[in-house]
């Protein structure tokens, strides 16, 4: 109950200071609305197949922009190995709709006749039926998340060692796909013949119905990831963030917290991995690869990852950069990249969110700056 | 397996410790002392054996002087690095793990540009490309001057940070940067220096790798992680980063000789995760006041 109190008066303090519509959260709520009324608005006006699938795993990037913020922004949580959730499901998905394509006589996928297998081995048999499939493909990594979070965040490994750990964990799962060329298809992963079958419908990848479904999922995501940042919980992650010596003081458990937006961020990007199998149809070990769960670190940074909106966006430009200046400028793409990248964390360490923060801001603030001078007793704590 | 193999399978341990020990020194020293994690140090590594096989291949410098070469080049673009970029992020760990990626991007994709995707070879004298048989084991000379030159870098190293005057002061900036500087030490210059250093090694890691293995724009990003654990299994230490990568080359050579190389670094890697679970602070945490 008091965690409630302290949390509301939190809340209150910083919305009554405003005057910068940034910190408004009706403002912000508005502001997701309009991004996601005008993602809505996409497939009205576009009759390109190819680009509305292209325009859907941009979503998917965005479910994962979305999920490091949460446990990086809010949480403080760096996660380098983000990878190995979205992966996991990702195999899930791939291996669920494999089995869909397999019939009574032909009951054993390719790629284990092909590596000399001629039964169904037995980390396959979830995956004959859709729905346990899914539930799998779902489940199991965020089951590692909240197995691998407890076990590290019990032992207060935090910070910067965290997300060496991360990543080793991505290594090593990395290393044992690849290897194990029976069960996961090696380097080439699995490529399943059609698209994924619900019921009597079938999920076309180059359909609208596949970018409402990624839209969907994207919006149920981004809402229940705001409500958490907002909700006593949020407060207490962030607080975590900022401090975590403190809050351990308090009495609160640093760790159950930190496990527990650690395995909400993993099970996003779980589904996230699912929908890009729906999308494109494919999985390899390059999802589980170091660069890309980087990548999603780069999207939400230089979005900004105290923002989740933000985050997304972060995902789109630079996804969207990649596919169409990184024609244009072909092998210097990367360069820019990496040069914009160092520049964000080295002068906006909050992202292009900050600036629209900062001219936010100034927009409010300047009619009123003479009479708003005084009675400002109000002030928020000044963040670090 | 007979008493001959797995004595031929433990000297091969002893070389793959010595790979995974000479990739982590210099991370070792940049993390020691100024608790930045370099992700560009694969980036670093790369740039080494870039610059060994520039000045064979161009100037024709003997191998043997390119790695001293390969040292120096490489120590420069690290002490550019930390006067340019790194020397403001000191106070924000996460964000140098952030900034240090961006730069190993830069540096990759530079080096691509510059040099093409395609693999470059260097050549090494006649003596190094031979073997050595000790009657029941087999290793190739060159894995053996591997061997010898990490040997000299941690003897160098050791003397370096426990026999002279700057190294005595690296190890006060390391315990506690406000002490030390309130006794004249300028810790902004020790930062810089030991960056240096650390860059300057993994350009000797380099320009060994390159050897080893055939260079490539990318050569450097597969030892970074690896290099870290032993880092992190260490405890940040000279001493700890030598045993964890003596323990761990051992273990992936005999892992390797009962299964295969692939499950062997899966195995590894899972077993430093257990390890570190029990024991965060590594083998031998250092004294101080950081973290």
């Amino acid at each position: 109950m008091n965690t409630k109190t302290s949390a509301k008066g939190v809340g209150t303090d910083s919305e009554t200071t405003m005057g910068n519509p940034y910190h408004n959260k009706t403002a912000q709520w508005i502001a997701y609305a309009l991004f996601f009324l005008a993602l809505a608005a996409i497939p009205f006006s576009v009759d390109d197949d190819f680009l509305l699938n292209q325009l859907a795993t941009y979503g998917v990037y965005g479910m994962l922009a979305l999920s490091i913020s949460l446990c990086w922004g809010f949480g403080g949580i760096l996660n380098l190995g983000q990878g190995i959730a979205f992966g996991l499901g990702a195999y899930g998905m791939a291996m669920t709709m494999q089995m869909q394509t397999q019939t009574a006589e032909n009951p054993i996928p390719p790629i284990m006749l092909n590596n000399g297998l001629d039964y169904l081995p037995f980390l396959w048999w979830p995956f004959q039926n859709t729905v346990s499939g899914l539930i799998f493909a779902v489940g199991i990594p965020t089951l590692f998340c909240a197995v691998f979070g407890r076990i590290m965040f019990k032992a207060r490994v935090s910070g910067a060692f965290f997300a060496i750990m991360t990543l080793a964990m991505l290594s090593a799962f990395y290393t044992i796909i690849l290897d194990q060329q029976a069960y996961t298809g090696g380097v080439n992963g699995i490529t399943p013949p059609s698209p994924l079958q619900l019921g009597s419908f079938q999920i076309d990848p180059y359909s609208p119905a596949a970018y409402w479904t990624v839209f969907f999922a994207l919006l149920i995501a981004t809402v229940i990831a705001k409500l958490i940042t907002q909700s006593s919980f949020g407060l207490v992650t962030q607080a975590i963030r900022d401090d975590a010596e403190r809050v351990r003081f308090l009495g609160y458990s640093v760790s159950s917290y930190e496990t527990t937006i650690y395995t909400i961020s993993g099970l996003i990007a779980a589904v996230a991995g699912c929908l890009w199998v729906m999308v494109v149809q494919y999985v390899s070990p390059a999802q589980l690869d170091v660069g890309l769960s980087i990548s999603m670190v780069i999207w939400a940074a230089i979005g900004g990852r105290m923002s989740l909106l933000w985050a997304i966006i972060g995902a789109f430009l630079i996804q969207g950069g990649q596919s169409y200046l990184g024609d244009a400028f072909l092998s210097t793409w990367l360069l820019i990249l990496g040069g914009f990248f160092i520049v964000v964390v080295r002068f906006l360490p909050n992202g292009l969110a900050s600036l629209v923060e900062a001219g936010l801001g100034m927009l409010a603030s300047k009619p009123k700056e003479t009479s708003f001078r005084e009675p400002s007793g109000v002030k928020p704590v000044p963040s670090e | 397996m007979d008493f001959g193999s797995v004595l031929n399978a433990l000297i091969l341990g002893v070389s793959i410790a010595s790979i995974w020990l000479i990739a982590a020194l210099g991370l070792t020293i940049i993390y020691g002392a100024a608790g930045v994690i370099n992700m560009a140090h694969g980036a670093l590594i790369m740039l080494g054996a870039y610059s060994s096989y520039m000045l064979q291949h161009y100037v024709g410098v003997p191998y043997l002087l390119c790695i001293p070469a390969s040292f120096v080049i490489v120590a420069i673009i690290g002490l550019i690095l930390e006067r340019g970029l790194i020397q403001y992020l000191y106070d924000r760990p996460l964000d140098t793990l952030l900034a240090t990626y961006g730069v190993s991007l830069v540096l990759v994709q530079g080096v691509r540009l510059i040099f093409g995707s395609d693999p470059k070879y260097l050549a090494v004298p006649e003596i190094f490309s031979s073997n050595i048989s000790l009657g029941f084991a087999n290793i190739s000379t060159f894995r053996v001057v591997v061997i010898a030159v990490t040997a000299l870098l941690v003897l160098a190293l050791w003397i370096l940070f426990y026999k002279t005057r700057f190294g005595i002061q690296v190890r006060a900036v390391m315990q506690n940067k406000e002490m030390a500087a309130s006794f004249g030490i300028n810790s902004s210059r020790i930062y810089m220096m030991t960056f240096a250093l650390g860059a300057g090694l993994a350009g000797v890691a380099g320009s060994l790798f390159g050897v080893l293995n055939i260079v490539l724009p990318t050569m450097g990003d597969s030892y970074v992680v690896q290099a870290f654990l032993m880092v992190v299994a260490g405890g940040g230490t000279l001493a700890g980063t030598v045993i964890a990568s003596g323990f761990t080359g051992e273990l992936q050579s005999v892992f390797a000789f009962i299964t295969n190389d692939t499950f062997a670094r899966f195995v590894i890697f899972l077993l430093i995760v257990v390890f570190l679970r029990f024991r965060p602070q590594g083998l031998f945490a250092k004294g101080g006041v950081r973290r």
